[in-house]
């Protein structure tokens, strides 16, 4: 679960807030956008798992958020209002890509570099253990796993597990029945839980490594 | 009790959104089945590990939107290849016009060109029609209207030419039967007849010329005694002139000697005197 930030309290409190962006109000919109804009890019960043496109994808999101807030209905479900806004541009985004011809660097990684994971080398860079820079190999290497599910098991696990939302609100903003997303969450988890043992991650070596 | 929680249950459990009854069943069957509480660990497991995925920090870029901003035609898709294609053809349009593109197709020959244009070529037929003016317009109505009148009078002339032609065909052949008449008649008279024909036609002539005669004869004495009067009238000027001319004569004569008279009185004196001083001045020497 994600800390208790500032801005993540004032999250829980901005119903107001999107009251006076669904007037209309600029400056409101604008701290919505503040506001919402690190969890809608951590979101798009775990979906891609690439910078530019998650800055696109959120970028996309919050225009799209603030032409179309006026139109929200109920102000207590603009959160899972704003994730199925994201989540639809996660997906043109990706759709946008899978067009494309172009690769990307990440994506013209040998087979054989999947095998040996990262953080099996660190093991040979004792001497410099900067628990830092540990600490985003190890978040990488995580979210290479969460890249090998499907996209509906991503979609799920992303909004349950990193941004806390509820079933019920997963299942309005992916316009899917709630058992669907638990079902969908159970499939994701045991799905991790082999990648996780294929690639002999552990809580043991993850706290040697740590 | 055959209660076995399906996935959804599990996964309510394990986020902790089961509440009530079902919790407590869920629970009393994981009590009862520790095969389900290892699986449960498991997950429990999976979720403390991907716990280790980090936020990432990042600072929203503004995002300036233009709420005015309208759908217009040419903001669509279909509106900008729609623009896009009328753009290229007026692009071809526009090099083909600069380049002198010229394309006919002609007894089963298509020729292009650049830069040419045919005698046929629909544009020149264009561009001659406005360079009429409206005097070159009178020029032709006057042209075809005096071709007009010229063929009407040749049809004309034609048609007097014809009646004149008929008419002198008519009374030729009407004073040809006259003639043709006269001379039977003629032929048919006696010598006496003609005798007395001639007879008649002298006594006419020499009554004619005697009166001719005598009213010329008395005009023409009127005329020389005018003529003589004339010239009696004449000759006495004339000599009138002549004396007149002959006293100025006289006149300058006379007076010219006087003159010379008197200028050789005067050389005459002076002669004198001149001589008789010197007589004087030798007389006192």
């Amino acid at each position: 679960m994600h800390a208790e930030t500032l801005p993540d309290m004032a999250l829980m409190h901005s119903d107001s807030l999107v009251e006076r962006a669904r007037q209309g109000d600029r400056n409101a919109q604008g701290k919505l956008v503040q506001l919402w804009y690190k969890r809608i890019y951590n979101y798009c960043f775990k979906f891609f798992l690439d910078h530019d496109m998650a800055m696109e994808a959120s970028q996309k999101a919050f225009i799209s958020m603030c032409r179309n807030v006026e139109a929200l209905q109920d102000v207590s479900r603009f959160k899972s209002w704003l994730y199925t806004i994201a989540v639809n541009s996660c997906r043109e985004e990706a759709r946008k890509v899978k067009n494309s011809r172009s690769l990307s660097f990440d994506h013209v990684v040998s087979a054989d570099a999947e095998d040996s994971p990262a953080w099996e080398k660190a093991v040979r860079r004792n001497e410099n253990p900067e628990r830092q820079y540990q600490q985003q190999e190890l978040s990488d290497l995580l979210q290479q796993c969460l890249m090998e599910l499907s996209i509906e098991q991503r979609e799920v696990v992303i909004m349950k597990e990193y941004e806390g939302l509820k079933f019920r609100e997963i299942a309005e903003a992916l316009n899917i029945s709630e058992n669907t997303v638990k079902s969908r969450m159970y499939y994701g988890l045991d799905t991790l839980k082999k990648i996780l043992e294929r690639r002999q991650i552990t809580k043991e070596t993850i706290g040697y490594e740590l | 009790m055959n209660f076995k929680p399906d996935e959804a249950l599990l996964m309510a459990y394990l986020y902790g959104e089961l509440q009530g009854e079902e919790k407590v069943n869920v629970e009393r069957y994981l009590l009862e089945h520790p095969e389900a509480v290892r699986e449960l660990e498991g997950l429990r497991q999976v979720q403390s590990i991907m716990a280790g995925i980090t936020d990432k920090e990042v600072i929203a870029p503004p995002i300036v939107l233009d709420h005015q901003r309208k759908y217009y035609f040419w903001n669509t898709s279909f509106g900008k290849t729609m623009l896009g294609i009328a753009a290229s053809l007026t692009l071809i349009m526009l090099a083909g016009k600069f380049t002198g593109l010229h394309i006919s197709v002609k007894d089963k020959t298509l020729a292009i060109g650049f830069g040419y244009s045919g005698s046929d070529s629909p544009a020149e037929v264009a561009t001659s029609q406005p360079v009429l003016t409206s005097s070159e317009v009178q020029d032709m109505i006057n042209q075809s209207l005096s071709r007009n009148n010229e063929s009407l009078v040749a049809q004309w002339s034609e048609s007097q030419q014809k009646l004149d032609e008929s008419i002198r065909k008519n009374l030729a052949s009407y004073s040809d039967s006259q003639f043709n008449t006269l001379m039977k008649q003629v032929s048919a008279a006696s010598d006496e007849q003609i005798r007395q024909f001639a007879f008649t036609l002298q006594a006419d002539n020499a009554q004619m010329i005697k009166g001719y005669m005598t009213l010329n004869s008395s005009d023409q004495r009127k005329y020389i005694e005018e003529l003589l009067i004339d010239f009696a009238k004449y000759l006495e000027q004339q000599n009138r002139n002549d004396l007149q001319v002959l006293q100025a004569r006289l006149n300058s004569i006379e007076q010219n000697t006087d003159l010379f008279k008197y200028e050789t009185e005067q050389i005459l004196t002076s002669i004198i005197s001149s001589v008789d001083n010197s007589k004087s001045f030798a007389t006192k020497n």
